[in-house]
């Protein structure tokens, strides 16, 4: 079952004119890896869309992340960032770091929507298999951990990237890990990446991450789909 | 369940091989399991505790229904597994090499004077948090198409399983009552699983004994893999 909503044209280029304003006064807390720790990327872009609809946000990124690492306290190698609010970004890039885990982002954040992005550590580019029994038990152990504390939440899924690089990215294994998150993702609603734009639309810099255009064209889609999303999933007094 | 040396020399294997293969490439970091990963887990339905001994380590697997059943634990896909499960004084070896995404389960079944080492392979693709995942393990020699019925109806939701097979699949997640037949509607042995939970998965064992056939059921767990 895809909770992907189908949007008129104009919406779904991320026409952020056109909200329905129901993020205003939101406490967001948005998750996510590498996308999320570098200047310009999602911690940039998608924090200050959603900032600019009234949502109080906090973003953390951990580069390399699984979803299993938001859950098991381990440490990651190529670094992490945070931006809190209308605080400046404060990137680690030291090579061995503590993971945050969502209970204590949780506990300290109070949010009431949380906003996973993830996708692309788990996919297991370049092999042969798709490794789909552990990709839902890492995706099953964090949305429990978030399901148990009964806030709503939205994953959202990979972009397409570029094919032909070291990360061994590929259209057809990122349709099939969209495709799978759909399924495995709940009860978090699903956004695709895959559907704002087609295949090599958005260029990168790496096979994986995007130019600083795609970074702002992806922040503006996932608002814009949030916006549509809220209603269903907070419920105000 | 205790840490078994089985999982840690899989996990210092696939350090050892991740640590080549990004160097090489010159990535940030991998994209899953970098060698992929397969699961492996021991259940104990014999009357007594059973000892599963590795080259490296030994675990004991209680012969309490809380406890037969352990939660399947991450392995390198592609190499061979070896090591024995002793009850008493009899002993059976165990060999196995399971391929990436391969669940297997290692039953040990009956008793010092006849034990029985049985493996179970599945390679599923039935993942959804939105269901429940029903699996049917049989283990009784004498039940030759072993089937899991649903409610008062005695719906078959997993049918003709024979003799050590297993059978899959996806359920709505509902509280329902469950039993395990072997073809006579009239002759089943209840399920006790509860309420199925969206998105959990499950297993159910029957398995034959001197005292009659007896069916063991449990939700099934998984061990995080860490890199």
């Amino acid at each position: 079952m895809r909770y992907l909503i189908e949007l008129g044209e104009t919406e779904a280029r991320g026409d952020l004119s056109v909200m329905n304003g129901v993020l205003a006064g939101l406490a967001i807390l948005v998750i996510g890896d590498s996308h999320m720790v570098t200047r310009d990327y999602l911690i940039t872009t998608l924090h200050n869309d959603l900032a600019a609809q009234g949502a109080t946000v906090n973003t953390y990124g951990m580069c390399g992340a699984n979803a299993g690492d938001w859950v098991y306290p381990t440490t990651v190698s190529c670094g992490r960032a945070v931006r809190l609010d209308k605080g400046e970004t404060n990137i680690d890039r030291r090579p061995s770091i503590p993971t945050w885990t969502i209970d204590a982002l949780i506990a300290q954040n109070h949010p009431n929507l949380i906003v996973i992005e993830m996708g692309d550590t788990m996919a297991g580019y370049g092999q042969a298999a798709f490794p789909q029994g552990w990709i839902y038990q890492q995706v099953h152990a964090l949305t429990g951990r978030i399901a148990a504390q009964n806030i709503p939440c939205v994953w959202v899924g990979p972009p397409w990237g570029s094919e032909g690089s070291t990360y061994h990215k590929t259209f057809a294994r990122v349709k099939e890990m969209s495709d799978f998150l759909a399924t495995a993702v709940a009860p978090c609603k699903f956004i695709d990446s895959t559907q704002f734009s087609k295949p090599g639309d958005w260029p990168t810099i790496d096979g994986q991450h995007l130019t600083s255009s795609g970074y702002r064209s992806w922040g503006q889609d996932i608002t814009t789909q949030l916006d549509q999303l809220a209603p269903q999933l907070v419920h105000r007094p | 369940m205790p840490q078994s040396l089985i999982r840690l020399t899989a996990a210092v294997a696939l350090i050892a091989l991740a640590g080549r293969t990004f160097a090489a490439d010159g990535r940030l970091y991998p994209s899953g399991p970098p060698n992929g990963v397969a699961y492996l887990r021991f259940v104990n339905l014999a009357p007594a505790d059973v000892t599963i001994v590795s080259p490296a380590a030994k675990i004991t697997i209680p012969a309490d229904d809380a406890h037969r059943i352990g939660e399947f634990d991450p392995v390198t896909p592609g190499v061979a597994l070896t090591g024995s499960a002793q009850l008493g004084e009899a002993t059976k070896p165990i060999n196995v090499t399971l391929q990436q995404n391969e669940f297997v389960t290692v039953a040990v079944t009956g008793s010092a004077d006849a034990l029985s080492v049985i493996l179970l392979r599945e390679t599923p693709s039935d993942f959804n948090a939105l269901k429940s995942s029903l699996g049917l393990f049989n283990l009784d020699q004498s039940c030759a198409n072993a089937q899991l019925q649903a409610g008062d109806q005695h719906l078959a939701v997993v049918a003709d399983v024979a003799p050590g097979a297993v059978g899959r699949r996806m359920v709505n997640p509902v509280d329902v009552g469950l039993a395990v037949s072997c073809g006579d509607p009239s002759q089943t042995v209840p399920v006790k699983l509860g309420a199925l939970v969206a998105g959990d998965r499950y297993s159910v064992f029957v398995v034959g004994s001197g005292s009659g056939r007896q069916v063991v059921a449990q939700r099934d767990e998984q061990a995080p893999f860490r890199p």
